[in-house]
């Protein structure tokens, strides 16, 4: 505990906080949007073709979006890990933070799962399995539920 | 336009609907998935527009656009709500209406693609290279498109004077 409240009261939280510059914080937090955007946006793509929208493309000609993926993930971790810092001794003990760690954590899992089952599988039906379709539907579900954990992180500040 | 947003506050529609303290993060968290919704499914019609993705026919990417323009369509309501609430903070602010700008191109660009350009596209063969008119099209979309995005996430912080 006294690790994180030393990050969050480092003269790098100071720093970034305190700046009038835009390339401080608020560039910081528009690139953790930009990643999430990405990410949720590419995932989104993909989970809506496995749930059968778009029927028509074929399911491997979505596997270039996986670089997407990893890039919006690489923007929002690194991001993320830079907010995180600036506010470590609050979220730390906040459980809406988990809820929203351990939403992304399962939403990518599931994400590449269905990876593995509905579209690199030598085989795998152009029809997606009842399985890869839950498994795309909860993956989007939780998508859902880590923005609004962490939209929720926001209002649930307490004053550094 | 700043007493224009003043006597928007005053309505007692502004005021029950900012009353409910609730509203305004369900309808930020609102904002945020319509927002993945847009980029996901309109920035893979630009990449495929921009000569990425080949394989892919442009025909079948356009049948996701229905998500898409959901996405767009639940972003415009509750940004729709936001401006209700507390129009103060959007009328006033360049920063805003560089966003309604950016918006207006992106949906221009959208029309004149889907007048101009989507017949010959719909037909183009899936591994096809995409001609100049396309990728300027598609590039065009997708820098709009991050351009709303990132004039909406700066609005606290840009042009405020400090």
């Amino acid at each position: 505990m006294a690790f994180f409240r030393s990050l969050q009261n480092s003269a790098f939280t100071e720093w970034l906080l305190g700046s009038d510059s835009i390339w401080t914080y608020p560039t910081v937090l528009t690139l953790h949007t930009v990643g999430m955007a990405i990410l949720v946006g590419a995932s989104f793509v993909i989970h809506l073709r496995v749930l059968q929208v778009a029927r028509a493309i074929p399911l491997r000609r979505l596997l270039p979006l996986y670089r997407f993926i990893w890039i919006g993930f690489a923007i929002s971790l690194l991001s993320g890990l830079i907010l995180f810092v600036t506010q470590a001794a609050d979220r730390i003990v906040d459980p809406v933070f988990y809820v929203k760690m351990a939403s992304i954590a399962a939403a990518l899992c599931l994400g590449m799962m269905v990876k593995r089952r509905a579209i690199v599988r030598p085989g795998a039906p152009e029809v997606t399995t009842g399985v890869s379709r839950s498994m795309a539907a909860a993956s989007l579900a939780l998508w859902t539920i880590a923005i609004v954990a962490g939209r929720l992180m926001a209002y649930l500040k307490s004053t550094v | 336009m700043l007493e224009f947003a003043a006597w928007v506050e005053s309505t007692p529609i502004s005021k029950a609907l900012f009353g409910m303290s609730w509203l305004w993060p369900v309808c930020e968290s609102l904002h945020f998935i319509g927002l993945c919704m847009l980029i996901g499914g309109a920035g893979l019609l630009d990449l495929r527009l921009m000569g990425m993705f080949r394989g892919l026919p442009i025909r079948h990417i356009r049948t996701m656009m229905p998500w898409a323009i959901g996405g767009f369509l639940i972003n415009a309501a509750t940004g729709a709500l936001f401006l209700i609430m507390q129009p103060h903070l959007y009328l006033g602010s360049a920063v805003w209406w560089s966003k309604v700008a950016f918006i207006v191109v992106a949906a221009a660009n959208a029309l004149f693609f889907e007048t101009r350009l989507a017949l010959p596209a719909l037909s183009m063969e899936p591994d096809a290279d995409t001609p100049p008119a396309m990728k300027v099209v598609g590039a065009c979309s997708l820098f709009s498109w991050f351009a709303v995005l990132y004039c909406g996430r700066m609005l606290p912080y840009l042009g405020t004077g400090n």
